[in-house]
């Protein structure tokens, strides 16, 4: 033990050393060692979000003695797992800070209701980060690798992930890291060295693989005409007016729509070369098309996908490569330049108010928003120029703005509206009594909205009331749409605030889905040259 | 990098309409009992089912290379191509008038392009009593030429339907195809997970996907998602003519029985090892 460790780390490390060899340590004593490591009332990492799970950990965790272990605070990007809720029924955690728990919002709600869950704060994935690093630092932290050694090298693959953070923000504060890993192979064997062994104190072999989720794999075949036609009134009113040439997409149809219109609809258009070209975005199996095709220069991912490690290997003038030839991603990294790289971010959401606030949170859930506030908002430190955020200024000042668009069909698929007077959201908020209403993205950052309806420029209203006009213009057959004044709207297209599909030269009778790239999950696997590998439950041959 | 965007007309992208129109000669479909007959359900609105107005059932008539063709084409995005009384007489009617031509020696290409879960359960017996009449009548038209099944996905074809699609003389399906009497949702629901994980869609397809079909021999022909292989195939078909009648699966009862006693029922078996097992049973139509 190095003579810089500090007292802390070095009791618990002497309390765990007696299971361990070295720094390896057998499965089946898993449990035995998180109950001589922690000490009630811990700050602990649980690596896990939305595609990653450091899932043999946390079942373990959920294993322990409540009466040893007992007031954890944990700090987790993602509550997702049934077990991570069995921790704060069974006492073993009773507080969270978190980005998102989108699967588990309603029993996450209840805990809360019920006093089991103290609620630190809802983060952005970002944010989260950062309080690691600033006050929220884990005394341990749990997190997981593809492959690890003796000496506690971790090879991640390609999902590195939140791997790098969790670690570094534990390592360094004198906590103790514990690994745990696919597989345990012979030092000097990994594939290359993701996190490095001094970082890392226990590694232990899980039972089975991490989890993995194929959250952002879309299938073409599910992709429907008017999701065609928002995707071709975004293309035109959005991506082509503004010369969008660095982005982020949300995970959606909406947003597949777009990648997969690319090749062709965007082809017709004269336009690769000219939009999309630098992404901060995860390996979706739609854009492959477009990658293809040559409209991509560069991806910059947050994490993997499942199936898509061959394909990426193979384009290592798109995605960053290690020099063993598998991708590398970082989840913060990539949050970091979907603030402050990209021009544009546009996603979907479940609900928009009247003056353009959205939000996911529908009624009894909380469910955070992982890094959609953050990636759509404008950073005002933002200080280099392009085109498209230049464009964004207006009269009063010189400066420009990110483009934040939020891109929804009028009406859900039940028949909801997802234009509303009030956004479910603020109910919520107060139920699990949050400081503030868990809205996604303000009003105020929304610079368009499109809907089936056509484009609300929203950046191009004077004040509160012209925006609230396009926000009810765009809102089409909704209540929210047909009670707004339906005589500003000529105004309102002089003034350059709407455009219909007509008015971007966009026809309705163009949008059908022989203008996919890819129609299905085949077509995407031969367009990657047969190396894209697509799960078993979205093959349908 | 030039763009190379994959240009096909993938079958499983069209509705019954365009399947029939396509495999027919150009500029020769021409529907009966069309839409605008009006000959709609009425069974459905009563329980809060909007109809459509051709019950889900393309009648149309033609020529497949020059020679009169009638097509029975099931809309697979209406109730899930559930077979009900009005669509199911159109496709027993059709088949029925298809048979009466062939007996008195006049040519007729009858196909039917089966996207149907089986019975329309709204009208559980209205539906069963026309699907035995569809049953009957291929079984006896195909005496006089080739009844030729197309099964291309994505609704598959089950219940009394998948044993229609057993009854025809030829069977061409894609690889996106599923033909099976118990769809994979009602196996998962009545046996149980274990027995088969109906969201698991590789291991559906092992079992009950087109290629399996062909590889062991329950189906004859397999041509990719796309309308031209399949208007192709079934060109094919009708050129190399009829087969006897006790060559067609549903006549060789003795084989099927005698293959089905060498399975052990006590041994897990998977689509994989059937294929070995049944590899050397392609001998129909192909």
């Amino acid at each position: 033990m190095s003579i810089t460790m500090t007292s802390g780390k070095r009791a618990r490390l002497a309390r765990v050393e007696p299971l361990l060899q070295g720094k390896v340590l057998p499965t089946e004593r898993t449990v035995e060692a998180l109950e001589a490591v922690l000490l009630p009332g811990d700050r602990v990492a649980l690596e896990g979000n939305n595609q990653k799970q450091a899932d043999f950990l946390s079942r373990c965790l959920a294993q322990v003695d409540p009466s040893v272990v007992h007031n954890l605070h944990m700090v987790m990007s993602c509550i997702t797992r049934p077990e991570h809720l069995d921790l704060f029924e069974a006492s073993i955690a009773t507080t969270a800070d978190f980005a998102y728990c989108g699967p588990q919002s309603l029993r996450v709600a209840q805990l809360i209701a019920d006093g089991a869950l103290k609620v630190g704060a809802i983060h952005t994935y970002l944010e989260l980060y950062a309080r690691m690093y600033l006050d929220l630092f884990p005394q341990v932290a749990l997190i997981a690798a593809d492959q690890g050694d003796a000496h506690g090298n971790l090879y991640t693959g390609p999902n590195t992930e939140d791997t790098p953070v969790v670690s570094e923000t534990t390592a360094f504060r004198g906590g103790v890291v514990i690994a745990q890993v696919n597989e345990l192979v012979e030092p000097g064997s990994l594939p290359r060295v993701d996190i490095p062994g001094d970082w890392v104190d226990v590694v232990v072999t899980a039972d089975r693989p991490y989890q993995l989720e194929a959250l952002f794999t879309r299938d073409p075949r599910q992709i429907d005409e008017v999701q065609i036609l928002m995707a071709m009134i975004a293309i035109r009113g959005v991506y082509e007016r503004h010369e969008v040439t660095s982005l982020n997409h949300g995970i959606g149809y909406d947003t597949a729509a777009i990648e997969l219109l690319l090749p062709t609809y965007g082809e017709s258009l004269g336009l690769r070369g000219r939009i999309c070209r630098d992404w901060a975005l995860n390996p979706h199996p739609t854009l492959i098309p477009a990658v293809e095709s040559g409209w991509v220069h560069s991806v910059m991912p947050f994490g993997s996908e499942v199936g898509m490690g061959p394909y990426v290997s193979s384009r290592p003038d798109i995605f960053p490569i290690g020099p063993d030839g598998t991708l590398r991603s970082n989840r913060m990294a990539a949050q970091a330049a979907g603030l402050y790289a990209t021009d544009m971010f546009i996603g979907s959401t479940l609900q928009i108010d009247a003056d353009g606030n959205s939000s996911t949170v529908t009624a009894g859930r909380v469910s955070g928003f992982g890094g959609a506030p953050n990636l759509g908002h404008d950073p005002r430190g933002r200080r280099h120029s392009t085109p498209a955020w230049l464009g964004m200024g207006t009269m009063t000042t010189d400066r420009g703005r990110k483009l934040v668009v939020q891109t929804v069909q009028t009406y859900g698929a039940k028949g909801t509206p997802h234009f509303v007077e009030s956004l479910d959201a603020v109910q919520a908020g107060k139920d699990a009594g949050l400081p503030v209403p868990p809205v996604m993205i303000y009003g105020d950052d929304i610079t368009h909205v499109v809907t089936e309806e056509g484009v609300a420029y929203l950046y191009k209203a004077r004040d509160l009331e012209e925006r609230r006009q396009a926000v009810a213009w765009a809102a089409g057959a909704t209540p929210l749409g047909l009670a707004r004044d339906r005589r500003k709207d000529d105004m309102m297209r002089r003034d350059g605030l709407i455009a219909s599909p007509e008015d971007l030269g966009v026809r309705r009778t163009d949008a059908r889905r022989s203008l996919l790239a890819a129609r299905s999950i085949a077509d995407l696997v031969e367009w990657s040259g047969g190396l894209y590998e697509p799960p078993s439950r979205l093959r349908s041959w | 990098m030039s763009p190379v965007p994959i240009r096909r007309a993938p079958v499983t992208e069209l509705t019954a309409r365009e399947r029939a129109s396509r495999v027919l000669d150009d500029g020769t479909f021409r529907e009966l009992i069309d839409p605008f007959e009006n000959m709609i359900s009425p069974h459905l609105a009563p329980q809060g089912i909007t109809p459509q107005s051709d019950d889900g059932v393309v009648v149309a008539r033609g020529a497949i290379d020059g020679v009169s063709a009638v097509v029975l084409a099931i809309e697979g995005a209406f109730q899930g191509g559930g077979v009900g009384e009005v669509g199911g007489a159109k496709i027993a009617g059709a088949l029925e008038l298809a048979l009466r031509d062939a007996e008195a020696g006049l040519a007729i290409r009858p196909v039917l392009f089966l996207e149907t879960g089986g019975i329309r359960l709204q009208e559980a017996n209205l539906g069963l009593l026309a699907i035995a009449e569809i049953h009957a009548a291929i079984a006896a038209l195909r005496r006089h030429v080739p009844v030729v099944g197309v099964c291309t996905g994505m609704i598959g074809c089950f219940g009394g339907m998948g044993i229609a699609a057993g009854l025809c003389s030829h069977l061409v399906v894609t690889p996106q195809a599923r033909v099976g009497l118990n769809g994979p949702e009602v196996i998962e629901q009545e046996a149980g997970i274990a027995e088969l994980d109906s969201a698991d869609r590789a291991e559906t397809w092992r079992t009950v996907g087109g290629e399996q079909r062909v590889a062991v021999g329950l189906a004859d022909m397999l041509v990719p998602d796309d309308a031209e292989a399949v208007r192709r195939a079934v060109r094919e078909i009708f050129r190399a003519g009829p087969i006897a009648d006790d060559r067609c699966r549903s006549a060789r009862i003795e084989h099927y029985r005698a293959r089905l006693a060498a399975l052990d029922p006590r041994q897990p078996l998977d689509g994989p090892t059937l294929r070995v097992l049944w590899e050397d049973d392609q001998e129909v139509g192909s």
